[in-house]
């Protein structure tokens, strides 16, 4: 079962907070880091942490997040230093290898970035329960309307994908024990090994998924879902200090952008 | 309540019709219990009762609201609410509570109103301790429970059940079928399609489909306790009955009407007495038999 960035609840301002504002500030930060230099990125990632102080999680917590991306990361960090073109740095090159200065540079701060990124994401969904996300999402979505897609359907497939998770990673496990008792090997060396393992747990898993999708359906309909108009066990309310910082944020975003 | 009108239905133009020419009448609160063997029709019937299907002939009204009319479709499914065997495939929130407030949402409830639906909802099947847990941390027969809740939110005249017991353990059976017997004491109607005799005893009324007609309709006492006849039907009567069946077919004077081991041992009871004053038969006491 996936565990990180797992919903911790605390009494704390940042779990307060609109989950609406939370998702605008993640997305702010997703357009801002494209424009910063060191300067503007130490101060992101000091703001960063003040809030995750602030939710009172801890550092390790946040940081373990960042675990799963690290061999991607580690990844760009080589191309970044062994491909930009610039001022090789002592003791190279040797041979055809050559690290540049600029790549350094480039490589450090781009990986800092989509880290910056993936942690403030896990602070996200660290600090907002899934079904306040999604709801988030529904209202911010709200205006798409006009362009003839339901927000509610959008939330909904969201939520759905969400509690169908567990339910599915059950069903996989079961699928390869039976498998498994039948004799089948899912530990191989070999490539083709491992393809002809998923081969024989995606297309039972497919199957069931169908099934499932069927009955849901059903269900869906005979509890009176049908597209248009719903409401909701919660209706998100913004309080004044929600829109003060959503106008921070969108203010901020602008001047980092343009300036 | 629901009136069924000749209904006929094919699941493709041409095929033979799975329901044939189908009348039947269901009033305000009443406990039915609907059986039949595999392949019998009783889904298909149950899903043209809250409009899931639509008749190919015939019609089936819900409080005068046709399931033919788009437009009643909401407010028929409020009123018939349906559960279905797997419960799991039926939970759509991401906790309990949201899930119980999935129907009330799609009735377009102010916030407020969906609150009390979802508490006194989960109140009514004793789930209110676990209104904030994920739904894939319940056992099965939670789950049962939450389906339950979901349908009791919307305040439903009847509910339909389609083998709501089926996989599940005998401790949460049990739980379920006194719920049921419960809710049905409070007013709601019930039909419960079962596999199991001893459930359908349950019930006022027993409906028997087979081939896709209705092809018995009355008390569990009239239909039961035809122990052969159900046996035609590749249906098991309970176990208790078929006893009694045994001992009558053996020459023994006892009733078949008899669901349950109480009844079982007054009925047995009474016959041992009669036997003892009518002979001189001397039945083996405690004390000097072995046991």
């Amino acid at each position: 079962m996936y565990r990180l960035g797992q919903y911790v609840y605390f009494e704390s301002p940042v779990h307060r907070l609109d989950p609406r504002v939370k998702l605008i500030a993640v997305i702010a930060l997703s357009i801002i880091i494209l424009h910063v230099n060191l300067i503007g990125l130490t101060t992101a990632s000091a703001i960063a942490l003040a809030i995750s102080l602030l939710a009172r999680l801890s550092l390790g917590s946040v940081l373990k997040t960042l675990r799963p991306v690290l061999p991607f990361f580690c990844c760009l960090f080589l191309l970044y230093i062994f491909f930009t073109p610039g001022r090789p740095l002592p003791p190279f090159p040797i041979g055809p290898m050559q690290i540049t200065y600029e790549g350094l540079n480039l490589g450090i701060l781009q990986v800092w970035k989509f880290l910056l990124l993936v942690a403030a994401a896990s602070i996200l969904t660290m600090t907002a329960t899934q079904s306040e996300i999604t709801m988030g999402l529904e209202r911010l979505l709200r205006p798409i309307r006009i362009a003839g897609i339901s927000s509610h359907d959008v939330a909904m497939l969201l939520s759905l994908a969400l509690r169908f998770m567990p339910t599915l990673l059950d069903e996989m496990n079961c699928v390869s024990q039976a498998q498994l008792a039948r004799g089948a090997n899912f530990n191989p060396r070999h490539l083709s090994g491992k393809i002809r393992a998923i081969r024989y747990l995606a297309v039972p898993l497919a199957i069931n998924i169908f099934r499932r999708c069927d009955e849901l359906v059903d269900a869906m309909e005979a509890r009176g879902y049908q597209q248009g108009h719903r409401t909701y066990l919660r209706e998100l309310v913004l309080s004044r200090s929600d829109y003060c910082l959503i106008a921070a944020i969108i203010i901020i975003s602008i001047a980092v952008v343009v300036g | 309540m629901i009136r069924v009108h000749n209904l006929t239905y094919a699941y493709e133009k041409g095929d033979s019709p799975v329901l044939k020419d189908l009348n039947l009448h269901i009033a305000e609160g009443e406990y039915i219990a609907l059986i039949g063997p595999n392949g019998c029709g009783k889904t298909t019937l149950i899903r043209h009762l809250n409009a899931l299907l639509i008749p190919s002939a015939g019609e089936v009204l819900v409080d005068e609201l046709s399931t033919r009319n788009s437009k009643s479709l909401l407010e028929i499914r409020r009123r018939v609410g349906m559960a279905f065997q797997n419960a799991d495939n039926q939970i759509v929130g991401m906790s309990v509570e949201e899930d119980v407030a999935f129907g009330p949402g799609n009735l377009g409830l102010p916030p407020i109103e969906v609150r009390r639906r979802v508490d006194e909802a989960l109140t009514r099947v004793s789930l209110i301790g676990l209104r904030s847990r994920p739904p894939h941390t319940l056992s099965g027969g939670q789950k049962q429970l939450l389906a339950l809740a979901g349908l009791l939110a919307m305040e439903p005249k009847i509910i339909v059940l389609d083998e709501p017991t089926a996989s599940l353990d005998p401790e949460s059976k049990k739980k379920v079928l006194t719920l049921l017997r419960k809710l049905n004491s409070q007013g709601l109607g019930i039909i419960h399609v079962t596999h199991s005799m001893d459930e359908a005893a349950l019930a006022d009324r027993v409906l028997v489909m087979d081939q896709g007609e209705l092809i018995a309709d009355g008390s569990p006492g009239d239909i039961l306790s035809r122990v052969e006849w159900l046996k035609t039907l590749s249906l098991a009567p309970p176990q208790i009955t078929e006893l009694m069946w045994q001992l009558q077919q053996g020459g023994k004077d006892v009733s078949t009407c008899i669901f349950s081991v109480e009844d079982a041992v007054e009925e047995i009871t009474a016959l041992l007495e009669r036997l003892r004053s009518s002979s001189n038969f001397c039945f083996p006491r405690k004390a000097d038999g072995h046991v």
